[in-house]
């Protein structure tokens, strides 16, 4: 009796123990991607008015291939991407300004312009990279300087961004 | 003398509870700068997970990578939201309950013991992504709750 009353004590201890203990298991699955060609842009070629005269506008056209700007652009073969512009209202010698307007833009596959796509810059475009991932961009716009623009040699920044 | 008689019951009891990964999360072709999202009710790209067990509640806890590793180590940010995760007692992909992958869930197994789990997430690359295969590994872990 006394041996029995023993044994009971022990199992129920047992089984507390059992019933505490939790089973586990794990597995693990794998996460893939592919990251595809990162964007590259290249600054080509500036915009270049070349000689201007007070009070005489000067237009270079983005189809100009010598005097035009141009950027190259690189990335996944195939894919749509967006161009958007900030585009300056003023070119800048020290402290004088002499205004720039009217810009045009072109898009191309090929180096040569040829089957070339007109557009607005101000508005920006979604063309796509060539087969081999790369694009051309021309941009042109027209100066306006004054009667009285001071004579001297002046600049802007023209920033394009490339987005897939 | 007792205490041997309980015990053969006792092993019997500890019905195990199996894990098995089914299908990897796959984020396919990713743009650079362009985050990638799958969800977990997307049946060919969402992970998943097939769970026997017995009848009754278990926990599930995931160990989820910050990052997805690519070539040269590069390393891509990998992200996942409050409803990420799904659990299914049919294992039906369309019949599943949301939670929160970041977080321990208790979920109730059904009579047959069958469950799966299914996950998405996001691949977030930057614009400079270096091009590549990257991978990750998810774990989960699956406890029987008493």
């Amino acid at each position: 009796m006394r041996i029995t009353k023993l044994s009971l004590v022990v199992a129920a201890l047992v089984l507390t123990g059992t019933a505490l203990q939790a089973q586990s298991n794990n597995a693990s699955i794998t996460a893939t991607a592919s990251v595809q060609t990162p964007i590259n842009v290249l600054g080509a070629q500036q915009l270049n008015f070349g000689n201007v005269f007070p009070g005489v506008n000067k237009t270079v056209n983005a189809t100009d291939l010598t005097n035009g700007g141009r950027f190259d652009v690189t990335g996944q073969a195939s894919t749509p991407v967006t161009l958007s512009f900030t585009l300056p209202a003023t070119l800048s010698s020290g402290g004088n300004t002499m205004p720039i307007v009217s810009y045009t833009g072109v898009h191309a596959l090929l180096a040569t312009q040829v089957g070339g796509v007109a557009f607005s810059p101000a508005a920006g475009a979604t063309p796509t990279l060539s087969g081999t991932g790369a694009l051309f961009v021309w941009v042109g716009a027209q100066v306006q300087p004054a009667t009285n623009q001071v004579a001297g040699v002046y600049t802007g920044s023209v920033v394009m961004t490339v987005v897939y | 003398m007792g205490t041997m008689l309980l015990g053969v019951p006792l092993v019997a009891q500890g019905k195990p509870v199996t894990v098995t990964g089914i299908r990897s999360v796959t984020f396919g072709a990713v743009l650079p700068g362009v985050p990638r999202v799958v969800l977990r009710t997307d049946p060919a790209n969402s992970g998943q997970f097939d769970i026997k067990g017995p009848k009754g509640n278990v926990l599930l806890s995931f160990v989820l990578p910050l990052t997805m590793t690519g070539p040269a180590g590069a390393q891509m940010p990998l992200t996942f939201g409050a409803s990420d995760a799904g659990y299914s007692q049919t294992q039906s992909i369309g019949s599943q309950v949301g939670f929160d992958p970041k977080q321990p869930f208790t979920a109730a197994m059904p009579n047959n013991g069958r469950a799966s789990v299914f996950v998405g997430g996001t691949a977030n690359p930057a614009t400079n992504q270096r091009a590549g295969a990257y991978t990750a590994t998810i774990i989960l872990n699956v406890t029987v709750l008493p």
